[in-house]
């Protein structure tokens, strides 16, 4: 056989299989289309009974008996848009929409399912109370936190997050560390989930500030910021001079600004001295702005020359904040030749720029 | 509502469920409502017969609802056009990105049907004060 033959030969079948490749794929975007058509066809006539239920205009409870009654083989196809809608609206919408989950054994299946070997049924089970947030499901989903699958658990603490059941954050908190070689729950998916909770964690959230594991002491530290978790602030004051670690040291003070308060202006004042981090110093004299307390504007002037710039300018905006005060403080400063007159002049620009420094003295 | 039965407003979201959801609510509202699913009809229907309010998805293909945004506020006959922002980005940093881009309101998913009817009311009835 020659070369040339051989060239022929390796064309057709490569054409042969382009060919067939184009006609499968013409084929399956076909047969996907018909499919969508009948569903559409098969769903159209409850189409607006849904629209309606998801729009919260179902004042007579019409479309809901409706859709709860339609047949499972239609309920199938109707459900992915249930879910979807669910996801986007909030409210008395997402009540009904959930009711329909309900009257359909959505969550009896997902119970089921939560025992299923497939960690992705497990997810989607979890994934499904989260959508209903129905409170007494949380004891379902708590287990699914220690699950062997890293996404389960995951799915499992936003839905928990979600169900808004307070007495879950203890189990939330427990997942965030590493244990027995499974990688815990991320830091931001946990401090999510608990703040969605209200206040009813606080306890669970002083505790965690006392955990050995420094990654909840962190969690505990941002949502009691966040949160303004006032009833963990004296905890809070003590961890900022007993605690080891440099990044839960940094959320306790940030976290300590949010709070505010005398007390927790002394206890920031302490650490913006040179013998801590950068960022501890930086971060208590931004909380120091924050507290606004006009005892800590000794301590912030007298950062203003500070070596660190960013630091004198950080301290020199928290002045800003604390008021009059410290305005005056700062045009007092920019008039000398000092170092610290450019921190206190960069921080009155800006101020002037942001309309912070009308009614203050020397300003019309 | 028989003031509103005159008054067209534009929905685009290419979440097909979403945007029947919003012209579903709005239509039985009284509205003359016109649905699209990305960035550019919304802009040629916007720019074809100019309505009275859009309420834009900001993640769509073509053109984002912050593009569309922009183009309206940069063309002299529709630039005082009310907009509504609908969508997911919740963050402080996107909310304050759509405001300084032009919104009249910006609504987070997932969304109340009646909140969002509450704001197009206020918002059109303000345009008539």
């Amino acid at each position: 056989m020659s070369v040339r033959q051989l060239l022929l030969i390796a064309v057709t079948i490569i054409g042969l299989s382009m060919v067939s490749s184009v006609a499968l794929i013409v084929g399956a975007k076909f047969r996907r289309g018909r499919a969508d058509a009948r569903s559409r066809a098969l769903l159209a006539p409850y189409r607006s009974s849904l629209l309606a239920l998801a729009s919260g205009e179902d004042e007579t409870g019409q479309a809901k008996a409706e859709l709860s009654e339609i047949p499972s083989h239609t309920w199938d196809r109707l459900r992915p848009s249930v879910i979807v809608l669910l996801t986007k609206v909030r409210g008395a919408a997402a009540e009904d929409l959930s009711d329909l989950l309900r009257s359909h054994g959505e969550v009896e299946k997902a119970t089921k399912m939560l025992k299923s070997r497939s960690a992705v049924h497990r997810a989607r089970a979890a994934y499904l109370f989260g959508l209903v947030r129905d409170p007494i499901t949380a004891p379902l989903v708590v287990p699914l936190l220690s699950d062997s699958n890293a996404d389960v658990r995951f799915v499992a603490t936003r839905s928990l997050g979600f169900i808004g059941v307070p007495s879950s954050a203890g189990a939330i908190l427990q997942a965030i560390g590493n244990s027995q070689g499974r990688i815990g729950v991320p830091a931001w998916i946990a401090a999510e989930a608990l703040l969605s909770m209200g206040i009813e964690i606080a306890p669970a959230l002083r505790a965690g500030l006392a955990s050995n594991d420094v990654a909840v002491r962190n969690v505990c530290a941002v949502v009691a910021g966040v949160g303004t978790f006032s009833s963990a602030a004296p905890q809070l004051r003590i961890l900022m001079n007993t605690e080891r670690d440099d990044d839960v040291r940094v959320s306790v003070a940030v976290a300590l600004g949010r709070l505010g308060g005398q007390l927790d202006a002394a206890v920031l004042a302490t650490h913006t001295g040179i013998s801590e981090t950068a960022v501890l110093r930086r971060t208590c004299a931004t909380a120091l702005g924050e507290v606004g307390e006009p005892e800590s504007l000794d301590v912030l002037s007298g950062l203003l020359g500070d070596g660190d710039r960013r630091l004198a300018y950080l301290a020199a905006e928290s002045m800003v904040r604390i008021g009059i005060e410290g305005i005056a403080q700062l045009q007092e400063v920019a008039s000398s030749t000092g170092q610290d007159a450019n921190a206190a002049r960069g921080a009155l620009d800006v101020a002037r720029l942001r309309g912070q420094l009308a009614g203050s003295a020397g300003e019309s | 509502m028989s003031e509103s039965a005159k008054v067209r407003i534009v929905v685009a979201d290419d979440d097909r469920d979403i945007l029947d959801l919003v012209v579903f609510k709005l239509s039985q509202a009284g509205y003359e409502v016109m649905g699209v699913s990305d960035g550019l009809a919304a802009l040629a229907a916007i720019e074809a017969e100019p309505p009275r309010l859009a309420i834009l998805d900001v993640m769509m293909p073509g053109l984002s609802g912050l593009d569309v945004l922009r183009k309206i506020r940069a063309n002299e006959a529709i630039k005082g056009l009310d907009i509504i922002l609908l969508t997911a980005r919740a963050r402080d940093s996107d909310v304050d990105a759509g405001f300084a881009t032009g919104a009249t309101d910006y609504v987070i998913k997932p969304f109340s049907p009646r909140e969002l009817l509450h704001r197009v009311n206020a918002l059109l009835a303000r345009g008539n004060a």
